[in-house]
Parts: C-alpha cells; structure tokens; sequence
C-alpha cells in the first residue's frame, strides 16, 4: 500500500471520527439550547441555532419556582447517591474479594447465587420489594431510597473479575508480614484498586442519580424528591413547559458530567482493569 | 466440629465475614421478593400480595396464550436485532478508530463515554421532544425539510415503522461509550508482537489483520459485550416507557415485555398474579438465553 | 432540611423506631447515615387523628395551594396533603397494599377489583344526605350493589375544538357527522397546519379509551345487564372511518404536546383539537372568541353525539388506621362544604361541578362557548361503566389503534377486544356470586 493511500486513510478516519463526535454532542447542545429559549423559540416554525435571545433567567426561574423544590431535590440526589455508592462499593467490594482470594467449598455457589440476580429484571419484584420496604416502615425515609438498593449483583461482580486478577504476590508479602485477611485487604489490596473503586464507583452513583421508579414510589412526600422525580413534574399532560423542563435536564446532569470529566481517567482505567471480559 | 465449620485457618469464617453482609442484603432485598413474586404467580392475585386463592398454573396458560405477550416477545426479538448487532458495530468501529489515533484520543474517548451520564428520562425527552419530534420545529424533520419530503411523525408511523428509528438511536447514543471502552481495554491487551509477526508474514495492514489477528484477540471481549447487550436488551424498559407512553396508555406496538408487564401489573391493572406469571417466563428466558450463549461462544473456557 | 416534628407523628415515630434497629441490624454503620427521615411538612393545624390526602399532581396553578388550604382548615383531624407527580394511579395502587398508604386519596376509579379486593371503603352513609344533588352519570360508576364507594369531586370532559376563522376560510360548517368531520378535516389541511388533532398517535389512545367512537356509533362498552355493548358491525364500520381519517393525511401527529394540552391549537398546528374542557381558559385566551366547542360527531343512523365524561373521586382506604376520622373528613369536604367544592371546580383551571346545584349556578358556565360545553356534556355525557376493568380498556385500545394505524381488519380487531372483555366481564361477575 502507498504511503498517499495510507495517509488518505488516516484523514478520512479523522474525518469519519469527527463528523461521529459531533452527532454524539447534538443531543447536550439541544438540551443547552432549549434550556436557554423562549418557549416561542423552541416552537417556532423556522430552525435556529441559537435561541434569538438567551435566557439565563431561566435558570432562576427554575430555582426560584415554588411548587417544585428543585435545591431540595438536588441535596436529596447527592445525599443518596453518596450513600449508595459509598454503601455499595463496601458491600460488593468486601463480597468481590472473598469470592475470590478466600477458599471456600461453596464459594462457587454463592458466586452463581450472586450472578443469577442480574437475569431478572428489577420490575418484577417491584411490587413484594414495595411491599417489603414498607412493611419495614421505610416509606419517605432516606432509608427505604438507599438500603434496598444496596446489594449490587453486577457491582459484586466486576470486584470479584477484578480481584481473581489481582497480583498475587503482593498480597503474599503481606501474608508473610503476619496480616490476616482483613488486615490485608485493607492495607493492601484497598490502596492498590483505586481505578476499580472509581470506575464501580461511577457506574453506581450513575444509576442511582438516574433512578426514577423506585424514589418516586419510596419517597412519598415533596421532601423526599430526587431530582428525576422533580423532572418528571414538568410534563404532566396537561402543561408542558418546554424550556423549563429542559433547563431542569441540563441542570440535573451537570453534576454528573463534572463527576465525569474529573474522574474520566480512573474511570476508563478501572473498566480497563476491571477484567470484566475474562 | 466447630473447628471444621470454620475451616482450616479459620478461612469459612473469613469467608462469610466477607461476602456474609453482602448475601445477607441480597437474601433480603433480592430473593425474598423474588420468591414472592414466584408464590404470587400461582394465585388469584388481583389488587394484593397475600392472595389465597390458590389457582395453580393458570395464571401461566393465560399469560403464554395472551397474544399481546407473546407478541412482546417478538418485539424484544425485533428490539434485539437492531440494538445487538449495532451497537457491537459502532463501538467496535469507534474503538479501533480512537485505538489509532495519536492525537487528542482522551478527547474522542470522553465525547463517545460521556452520553453514559446520561438517563433514559432525559436521553428520551431530547428524542422525543427535540429531535425527533413530528411537527416542523423538529431537528429530524428540519434537516429533512431541506432535503424535501414532508415532516414524518417518527413515533406514531406505524407504516413504515419509524418508531424503530428513533428507539434504536437513543439506546445507541446512550451505551455505545460504555462499550467502546471496554473494547479499547481488549484491544490494549492484544500483544504487539503478534502484529509485528503477521508484518512480517506479510498480511496486509487494514481487513488483513483485522480479519486473522484482532478480531480473534477480541473474542473475550466480543462475548461479554454481546452477554451485555442481550441482557440489558431483555430489560428495556425506560426509553420505550419514556418514548411512546400516554396518560392513557400504551400503543400495541413497539412494547416489549417489561413494558406490558407493567400495565398487567404496576399500574390500576393489578393483577399481580398474572404479571408475575409473566415475570417468571421471562427471567427463565433469559436465563435459557444466556446459557446457550454462553455456551455457544464456550464462555468461561480460557484459551482465548 | 428541618428535622420532622416527631411527637406530632406517634404513627410516624414507632415506624421509625422499627426501620432505624432493621437497619443497624442490616448494614451497621451506614444506618448512621441513612437514619434521618426525611419529613413530611405541610400539616395542617387541626387536632385530632393525623391523615394524610393524596391528590394527583394537577396542571392548574393554585390547585395544590387550593386543596392544602382546604385541609388546614379541617378542626377534626391533621391531614396532610401529598401532591403526587408521575403516574398516580400505578403509586396509589402500590401504596394501598401496605399501611404506609394514604388514609384519603383521589382515585380515578376506585376500579371493581379495588371495591372487591375490599381496599376502599363504602361510603354510602357519607354521601346519602346530597346523594341526588351528585350528577348520576359520574356517581353512577362509583356505585357497585347500591353502595357508594368514591365520591366525585368535580366532572370533566373532552370536546372537539375548532377554529371559527380557518373554517369559514375554508368554507367549512362544524361538522355534525362523522363523515363531514373527515370530509371537513381534509378541507382544513394545508402546508403548515392540519385539519384535525387527536393525540400524537392519531385519537387511538384517548378515543379508544373512552369507547368514543363506539358511543359515537349508538352503541355502548357494557350494557346495563353486564354484557358487551360493542360487539357489532357498526362498530367495525365507524372505527374503519378512522383509519379513512388517518390515512387521509389530514391528521396532525407528533406534536411536542399531546391531545390533552392546547398547545398545538392555538399555536396554529391545526384547525381543529380534541381535548379536555380543562384546556377552555387557556385556549380563550389565546383565542378570544375564535374558537366553539362540538361533541365527538355521531355516525350512522343509531349514531348518537358523544361527550366522554369522567371524575377523579375521593375514596378512604380500607388500609387506614383511622377510617371513621378519614370518611368524616371526606364527607365535611367533599359532601358538607360545598363553598370548597365550588371554588375547586371553578377558580383553577375549569371543570364543571359534580354537584348539580353548584353547576346549575356557576356563572362561569352560563355563556359563550364554556355554556355549550356544559350543555354538550349533560345532554350527550357518558362515564366508564364499573365493570370496564383496566384488561379491557388494553384490549380495545390495541383494537383501535390496530384499526386506526395498521389498516387491520376492523371486524376481526372488534371481535377480539369483545372476546377479552366478555372473560373480564365473567371474571368480576364471578366474584360477585
């Protein structure tokens, strides 16, 4: 092959990966436009890019408008989803770590107990775990939003692919200084994994920001909104505020894209490391 | 006795210290619903969870001789031809592209990962609302207007079934990133040294040695993409809730099972019997189709 | 956020004291985190038993104020209210099987399976003293065996909206068959506007829902001896002029805002609108007085105007701790205050009262095209019958919009809703006996 043709390639790659990127950005820009516009100028009959005026004002009219608590709703996704995820990375990771570094004869039992969780789909048992949650008083309670949904079987498992590729031999040392199993994984496997903790940890407190069933059904009260549940209350079939809602969107993944871009390096070196194809 | 039920070194008891936490809460918040969801689906449940009319395996001839949900069934399948094989595709495709790139490749790698951020509920409001929306403000039918035909109303075309369009796109958008990155890890793993060997064999760069030396490396990673894909196809649910759902209902089409289970079930139709009927045939399904596949592609052999 | 005043709460505090040792017992430490509640504001002053009201999130502004305001000024009971977003009948349904429900809720039904399944109360002793000042064709669906299980709280209705200008423009009459309503949505269509909107899936959803066309026909969804209503050629021939209409092109579909907001009729998307008498103030106001109002046309020659009816009732679970304190309270507000009930029905949004009396004397209602509607919906008014369970309401709705969209063979569609609906009608008729 000539080197015209390959440099001919290389552009069109180029080329190709760029028109790609830009049809994947369109969908942040009509949130950003919308979120900025008159409701006129989401509707009016001719195309524009730009809203003919910007409104920032709409911004604060989303704040500002008093039936839907959207600062409260915010604090309340934060809270939950910190929670979940520091809850989640615990339990799983704990529960990774034994499955794989601790003999057990039943181990793969367990193992396959845990797998068989992620076949069935979470709305099936949506109405006995409502059921269950409020039987143990848990309704509007942060408790009944966080704790059931604790016990990640995929978390569990990408710890699990992850620790059977861990290094032996540093653990080993470890085990040579006298610590037991606790004591090593806290001192030794724990500071090692951190791009796994991250890129779980991201998975994770994305699916619990974006959650919308299970807090709107758990969190009865105006006081117990999540974000997504505050969204839902701007399309009710009856009036739609186009540019508030879509204000409210852009507003409600900010936070997650700035997690995002800050922890985006960990987060594709953990999936990396995650050996979750072995 | 004790002794050998904490196992040599005490390594059962460390064990449980563990993974007992974990176990613990998914018995509780995993398989005591599950199991209850199963004893529901062999009663009369109407508008409660502790029935006590004991109908045996009624409730699974109604729901396997109710056409709307085998017809579900085939959507999924529908569903699963598309979104499978495209989404493979396209990250397949965004992976090697970025894997060359020499300049600004964290770039290309956050712009395709960051839709990954992204929910269902937002994701399908910019489809439903913006883009595809069926008036003339809308971006689809703006860019067609330039091109000539009339607006198309994407998600209420039955014929052709444009609605496809619009639900395939936004699962695309959202959880091709998420694959892209798992491929550009297989393809980081993939030895240099075989390359240069095939160079030296004389296999041409491009189809070549994608054909006998990529491809084959990223065996591992294809099945568990594919595993992936197919599992979460099964449980769709938030873009065709979000997309094509009324105050009033939902259309016959494009309405795979979760989504008809839903209204069997979640909804005033409270029939928690049938729905869990329904429930359990398709985790068994599921369950089916992960195996053969699994064994189909000999996941879990190591040679790879 | 303000910690909850607990002693207020006793039902609250013992729950919580409960959920706190499962959750120690659970996950240790992270019951720490998790152990604040995170209240409930919003009580109203009263003494006496604590009940909490659900009503659905509603589109008019002021309503939530409206009903919160109502409740604060209970002396017998502390009730507090939740305004609910989302899907309420599928949240009101799931909290009903547990004691964490509400003890006063709006139900658009209560369904059969509800009143059978024993989950909402009879309130027949509450209700008796205005039983006939509720107007019978909303009352009538709450009823089952003479008892009286939900009492409406206000009436609403759908109509056919048009534009007086774009018709005479196009020297169109308002239609007053179904065949000039497709003939006049034709007429009406032009490059940038559509003669007709009837939700963005071309009327399958909200007609079929209402059984409209089916009225519309001379016919009905249950009979009054319990047996399909619909199960007729007429009605494969008046559903099979909706596909006419559909693929007549002269439908508008996919507008950013269904049937249910006005939005795409007065933005000009289309000359004329079926939607809810909710949307009258909005629309006359974008409009002036270029716009009158018509009931669904009927067809054929037992053909009949249709004018779906319905109203949100208030019903008491059986689930409540406190049921004499909950239908005492539904009877002062939804029974005994009718200077409430008229300012409910009345001063957000529009919708006619469910009391006769209080519909009778609305000025609001006597004049311009808010009288026509009024008018429309007593003379031609038809409700949900009770025995229309959700089963069947899925069944019809694929009919029509198989019909309506696909071209399916309307007589085939038409037997095989019947069929489903003939088994429902026999599953609740068994419960019965």
């Amino acid at each position: 092959m000539g080197e015209g043709l390959r440099s001919f390639a290389r552009a069109l790659r180029v080329v190709i990966l760029i028109a790609l990127a830009v049809l994947f950005l369109i969908p942040f820009y009509l949130l950003v436009r919308n979120g900025l516009a008159s409701e006129s100028d989401i509707t009016a009959a001719h195309w524009t890019f730009f809203p003919t005026h910007v409104r920032w004002g709409n911004v604060r009219e989303l704040f500002d408008d008093p039936s839907v608590p959207m600062l409260h709703a915010l604090w309340n996704s934060t809270r939950i989803a910190v929670a979940t995820t520091a809850g989640t990375l615990l339990l799983a990771s704990l529960a990774g770590y034994g499955l794989a570094r601790i003999p057990y004869p039943w181990a793969n039992h367990v193992f396959y107990g845990i797998l068989g969780t992620l076949m069935i789909p979470s709305a099936v048992t949506f109405v006995p775990s409502f059921v269950l949650v409020s039987t143990l008083g848990w309704i509007s309670t942060l408790r009944g939003l966080i704790v059931p949904t604790l016990f990640s079987g995929f978390a569990a498992f990408l710890f699990r692919q992850y620790f059977l590729g861990f290094p032996r031999e540093l653990e080993d040392a470890a085990r040579v200084d006298g610590l037991g199993y606790w004591r090593t994984y806290w001192r030794v496997v724990v500071p090692n994994s951190a791009p796994v903790f991250a890129a779980v940890g991201a998975i994770v407190f994305i699916g619990s920001w974006n959650a919308f069933l299970w807090p709107l059904v758990i969190g009865q009260d105006q006081q117990s909104w999540t974000v997504q549940v505050a969204l839902a209350t701007f399309n009710n079939g009856q009036t739609v505020n186009l540019h508030e809602m879509f204000v409210a969107a852009a507003v409600s993944i900010l936070p997650l894209l700035v997690v995002f871009v800050v922890l985006q390096r960990f987060i594709v070196a953990g999936v990396e490391r995650s050996g979750i194809d072995d | 006795m004790l002794s050998r039920l904490l196992g040599p070194q005490r390594r059962y008891l460390w064990f449980w210290v563990f993974t007992g936490p974990f176990v613990i809460g998914l018995t509780v918040f995993g398989y005591v619903p599950l199991l209850w969801s199963i004893t529901l689906s062999f009663f009369d449940a109407h508008n409660t969870v502790t029935p006590s009319h004991f109908v045996g395996f009624a409730n699974y001839t109604a729901i396997l001789s109710d056409s709307a949900f085998t017809s579900s069934l085939a959507t999924f399948a529908v569903f699963s031809l598309f979104i499978v094989p495209a989404t493979y595709a396209l990250s397949l495709a965004l992976a090697l592209m970025v894997n060359r790139l020499r300049l600004a490749r964290a770039f290309f790698r956050s712009v395709f990962f960051l839709p990954t951020a992204c929910s269902y509920v937002v994701a399908s409001m910019i489809w439903k609302l913006s883009i595809f929306n069926g008036v003339r403000f809308g971006l689809a039918n703006t860019v067609l207007g330039w091109l000539g035909p009339d607006p198309v109303a994407w998600l209420s075309t039955t014929r052709p079934p444009w609605y496809w369009v619009v639900i395939v796109t936004v699962r695309l958008w959202l959880q091709a990133g998420f694959y892209l990155v798992l491929f550009l890890a297989g393809l980081q793993r993939i030895p240099g040294t075989l390359y240069e060997a095939a160079a030296v064999d004389g296999a041409r760069p491009g189809w070549q040695v994608f054909r006998y030396i990529t491809f084959p490396q990223l065996r591992a990673t294809s099945v568990a993409v594919v595993l992936l894909l197919v599992i979460n196809a099964f449980q769709a649910f938030d873009e065709f809730y979000n997309l094509l759902s009324t105050a009033r209902g939902y259309p016959p089409y494009a309405r795979p099972p979760l989504v008809y289970l839903y209204y069997v079930a979640l909804g005033q139709g409270q029939d928690l019997g049938m729905g869990s009927a329904g429930a359990v045939v398709l985790a068994l399904v599921i369950a089916v189709a992960t195996v053969v596949q699994a064994r189909w592609f000999g996941l879990g052999r190591k040679e790879a | 956020m303000s910690e909850p005043q607990h002693s207020t709460f006793p039902a609250l505090t013992r729950r919580r004291l409960l959920g706190l040792g499962g959750g120690l017992a659970l996950t240790g430490a992270l019951a720490a985190a998790c152990g604040s509640n995170t209240g409930r504001g919003g009580g109203s002053s009263g003494s006496g038993p604590a009940l909490s009201q659900w009503y659905h999130q509603y589109g008019e502004a002021g309503t939530e104020q409206a009903v919160r305001r109502y409740a604060a000024a209970y002396r017998q009971a502390r009730v507090t209210v939740q305004w609910r977003p989302g899907d309420y009948d599928q949240q009101t349904a799931a909290a009903l099987l547990t004691d964490a429900g509400p003890d006063v809720f709006e139900d658009d039904g209560p369904t059969i399976d509800q009143i059978q399944g024993g989950q909402v109360v009879d309130l027949t002793d509450q209700i008796k003293d205005a039983h006939a000042d509720f107007n019978p064709a909303v009352l009538q669906p709450k009823t089952y065996q003479g008892r009286v299980y939900g009492i409406p709280q206000v009436i609403d209705a759908q109509l056919l909206y048009y534009r007086k200008s774009l018709l005479a423009k196009a020297g169109v009459q308002p239609p007053r068959t179904l065949d000039e309503l497709v003939a006049a949505a034709h007429a009406l269509t032009g490059k940038d506007t559509k003669g007709l909107f009837l939700g963005n899936d071309g009327g399958a959803g909200v007609l079929g829902q209402g059984g409209i066309p089916l009225v519309a026909a001379g016919l009905s969804l249950v009979t009054d001896d319990g047996r399909v209503g619909f199960d007729d050629p007429a009605a494969a021939r008046t559903l099979g002029k909706l596909h006419t209409l559909y693929a007549s092109g002269s439908l508008l579909l996919g507008a950013p805002a269904d049937w249910s907001n006005p939005a795409a009729f007065t933005q000009g998307l289309t000359a004329m609108q079926w939607t809810g008498l909710w949307a009258l103030p909005q629309i006359r106001e974008a409009l002036g007085d270029d716009f009158g109002v018509l009931p669904f046309p009927g067809d054929g020659s037992a053909g009949r105007p249709a004018v779906p009816v319905g109203a949100y009732a208030s019903a008491v679970s059986a689930r409540s701790r406190h049921v004499d304190a909950a239908k005492a309270y539904v009877k002062w507000l939804w029974v005994d205050r009718t200077d409430y009930q008229e300012d409910f029905a009345l001063s957000y949004g529009f919708h006619i009262p469910a009391r006769l009396s209080l519909a009778r004397k609305a000025a609001k209602l006597r004049s311009g095209a808010a009288a026509d509607a009024v008018r429309f919906s007593t003379d031609h008014g038809h409700a949900l019958p009770l025995l229309w369970t959700p089963k069947s309401q899925v069944a019809l709705t694929d009919a029509v919009s198989r019909i309506v969209k696909d071209g399916a063979d309307p007589a085939a569609q038409v037997r095989s809703a019947a069929a489903t609906v003939t088994a429902e009608l026999q599953r609740v008729r068994r419960k019965t006996g």
